[in-house]
């Protein structure tokens, strides 16, 4: 809670968190807010203008473009989330464990991680795709896989830190076990650079699953998407060529808050040493500085 | 019975100066996605770089789409030509003859002609090549020349098929992919090499073919009519993204491209030429009729009169082409007028078929898409969810396609696009025959064989032969699953191109200057 309350602090944090918390509601009830059906098409009505029935117009068969973007928020939004859940749940323990139980294990860890950075997402999504089967889940774990490394890189580095401090080793020497050392000393240190990573993740991931979806992978049609949208307007540019912008803002709206937010977390909670943006310096303070510099 | 024989026919500070250099690096890198200008050359001479497709293989042995057929016509001579109205006319052959008892057809080849690396085209050459497409393993055109019993060279001009039995198609089907002639000197050598450099006799020779790219053509000087052939040379492109089509003509990367119906007046308010050519393209569903529901027949008759065509004609092609319930386009020999609308859209007639059989929960199935037409399929699931079908859209890359539908027989619906054939009897084959790729159950029927037969045995110029081809489409269109939904023209945007031959069945270029 109090990380909660020292980054409401933080401006950019609240606009961040403002949007995501709008993007969140989409996600849950786009659907049920959505004024048409999103799968209904008015075939009479193709490719129209923003009006007061379609307020966003409406796309190449008559389906209601704000119906849908609302709707497609859910199924872009969870498939970044679980994407970002596999990552995590493969990467945290297994930084974990490499810095805690071993050389021949962290041998191991190692080289799965630097093997997996090296495939790029989309090709290695659609070779997953196309051996598993075209679908969400699919792309997901694919994309899930890949984002691990990230995750084990971050929780590795982290409790290697700790791994030498003073405290931890004084708990070894009292007799404490291995798993309550990382319960009690490690995991609440680890927690804040996992939250930074999972924000960023989950930024690259909506990108990615969006991306999938511009190619025509991973949710099928006719259920909406982002990235789907996106790419069925391209279609249509001369009839429609404002329709991309939609997607567009909604995807750099949400990608830009996760962003903020991820390094809000870390100015709030000191997840790494390196400074956020700096600040502007009040007047007085500068002119104290620079006449220290100027006299020194 | 006499011998049949045809004859031819400000301030500068520095986000000024950031916005400039922002502005003068998008030109520059605007200017460098144009790529190079085409066809700037005059008349005589130029380039044509055609945006249109390129075929799954150069062999027109072993090619697997109908549509290759198109390209493969750039690089290889049929034997015979089909003319306006779809009837067999001379190409390499100047004249072909039936003896009385059908059995046995004659073709006579002009005299002096050459490949395109100057080996002459005679008789033997003709011989071996069709032999090749008979017999050679993993041949797709063999089973169309199934009736040959043997093929021989008389004379230097004289090619002599002898049947097994009557079959008056010849001449039809070799004015396609069957009757193309293959330089033996090349196929006999390394057939193989044939999938990425053709070796024929057409209007062009591939310089430089760069697989799912581009090819790279010269002017054959040795092609029969190769003054007719007003450019030097012929670039051939897939078909270019929706989304830039249109600047791609204008910017002059392409001189020729094809258009879907959404860019056609985006096309014209640029100032390019856009042409509408007729052509025998219809799309359809293929339908398994071993796969469920599409086992059960009452679910397939619903599924004819579940379409409404006008409707996707109209949005999903811009009110393009012509609402179709059969194979061939109006005016073709083949084409039944008392047909009319026998599938006519009758959503009540789909939901009473569907309750007569005892469906009374929605009706599962899978629709197959290799993502062409994507609002074409988005709008036949709505319409069949109308009717009680819930169709899942299945999206499949294109380049899988042909192997699982067309080979494999793995899925149980699909969008597709017949693009004709020379023959009506081939096309029958392709499309209800008992090895017909787009007949996925591999389902015969019977009394379509019976007639078809009759079909093959009367000659193409008998007063008998329409009405005995057009009763075997309503059979085959009444008996069978296939699903036709709307003539599909093709439609192009040149720029600084003349005005293309209206050819229904192949892209033709004689004539065709570049400015």
């Amino acid at each position: 809670m109090s990380t909660l309350v020292a980054l409401w602090r933080i401006p950019s944090a609240r606009f961040a968190l403002l949007v995501l918390a709008a993007v969140a509601l989409l996600a849950v009830f786009g659907g049920a807010l959505a004024p048409h059906d999103p799968l209904k098409q008015y075939t009479d009505d193709v490719l129209q203008g923003p009006s007061g029935a379609h307020l966003l117009g409406t796309d190449y068969v008559g389906r209601d473009v704000l119906s849908r973007l609302m709707e497609g928020t859910r199924l872009s939004v969870l498939g970044a989330v679980e994407a970002v859940l596999i990552g995590g749940l493969l990467g945290v323990p297994s930084g974990l464990v490499s810095a805690w139980l071993g050389p021949r294990l962290e041998w191991i860890t190692l080289r799965i991680s630097d093997t997996l950075v090296v495939l790029p997402f989309t090709v290695f999504a659609i070779a997953v795709a196309g051996t598993l089967g075209n679908g969400l889940q699919q792309a997901m774990i694919a994309i899930g896989i890949l984002i691990s490394p990230i995750f084990y890189r971050v929780t590795r580095a982290a409790a290697l830190g700790l791994r030498k401090v003073q405290y931890v080793e004084a708990a070894e020497l009292m007799g404490a076990t291995e798993w309550w050392t990382l319960r009690r000393h490690i995991w609440n240190k680890v927690l804040p650079n996992v939250a930074v990573t999972a924000a960023h993740a989950t930024g690259a991931a909506l990108l990615v699953v969006a991306s999938l979806a511009f190619l025509g992978l991973g949710v099928t049609p006719p259920a909406p998407t982002w990235g789907g949208m996106l790419s069925s307007d391209l279609g249509y540019l001369a009839q429609q060529p404002w329709a991309p912008i939609f997607p567009a803002l909604l995807m750099m709206a949400t990608v830009g808050s996760l962003n903020l937010l991820a390094d809000a977390v870390r100015e709030a909670t000191g997840a790494t040493t390196a400074p956020r943006r700096r600040t502007r310096p009040t007047p007085s303070a500068s002119r104290e500085e620079q006449r220290d510099v100027v006299t020194s | 019975m006499p011998l049949r024989t045809r004859k031819p026919a400000v301030k500068l500070d520095r986000r000024t100066l950031l916005g400039a250099s922002l502005g003068a690096g998008l030109i520059l890198a605007l200017e460098a996605c144009g790529g190079t200008s085409a066809g700037s050359s005059g008349g005589a001479g130029g380039t044509l770089t055609w945006a249109w497709q390129l075929p799954t293989t150069w062999d027109p042995v072993t090619s697997s789409a109908g549509s290759d057929v198109q390209m493969l016509a750039l690089v290889y001579d049929p034997i015979t030509a089909l003319d306006q109205e779809g009837n067999a006319i001379p190409w390499l052959a100047e004249s072909w003859a039936y003896d009385a008892s059908g059995t046995k057809v004659t073709f006579t080849l002009r005299a002096g002609l050459t490949f395109s690396d100057g080996s002459p085209l005679d008789a033997t050459a003709v011989a071996k090549s069709i032999e090749r497409g008979r017999s050679q393993q993993g041949s797709l055109i063999a089973p169309q020349m199934k009736t040959i019993k043997k093929v021989s060279a008389s004379g230097d001009r004289d090619v002599v098929l002898e049947l097994s039995e009557v079959d008056y198609q010849y001449p039809l089907l070799f004015a396609g992919k069957t009757g193309m002639v293959v330089n033996p000197a090349v196929f006999e050598k390394d057939a193989a090499s044939l999938a990425t450099q053709p070796a024929g006799s057409g209007p062009f020779e591939v310089t430089t073919y760069v697989q799912n790219d581009h090819a790279s053509m010269k002017k054959n000087p040795n092609f029969l009519a190769a003054d007719e052939i007003k450019v030097s040379a012929f670039d051939l492109y897939p078909q270019a993204d929706p989304a830039t089509v249109v600047a791609a003509v204008q910017s002059g990367q392409y001189n020729v491209a094809r258009l879907g119906g959404a860019q056609v007046q985006q096309a014209k308010d640029a100032g390019l030429d856009v042409q509408v050519l007729d052509s025998m393209f219809v799309y359809c569903l293929d339908v398994h009729t071993g796969m469920k529901p599409f086992d059960d027949p009452a679910v397939v008759e619903a599924l004819k009169f579940a379409i409404d065509r006008e409707k996707i004609k109209e949005v999903a092609n811009f009110g393009i082409g012509d609402v179709n319930y059969q194979p061939f386009p109006p005016g073709y020999v083949g084409y039944n007028p008392d047909l009319g609308e026998v599938y006519a859209y009758d959503p009540d007639k789909a939901r009473q078929l569907l309750a007569d059989a005892g469906y009374t929960a929605p009706v599962p199935a899978v629709f197959t898409s290799s993502g062409i037409a994507q609002a074409a399929v988005e709008l036949i699931q709505a319409q069949l969810k109308e009717v009680g079908i819930e169709a899942t859209i299945d999206t499949i890359p294109q380049t899988q396609h042909t192997q699982l539908v067309y080979i494999e027989h793995s899925k149980a619906l699909a969008y597709d696009g017949f693009a004709g054939r020379e023959s009506p009897v081939q096309a029958f084959q392709v499309l209800f025959g008992a090895e017909g790729l787009m007949n996925p159950n591999r389902t015969t029927s019977p009394e379509l064989e019976a007639q078809l037969k009759k079909v093959k045995e009367t000659p193409t110029d008998d007063p008998a032969y329409p009405s005995l081809l057009q009763e075997a489409t309503r059979i085959a269109v009444t008996t069978f699953p296939n699903v036709f939904l709307y003539l599909a023209p093709s439609i192009v945007a040149r720029k600084g191109v003349s005005d293309l031959p209206k050819s229904p069945s192949l892209r033709r270029f004689e004539g065709v200057t570049t400015s």
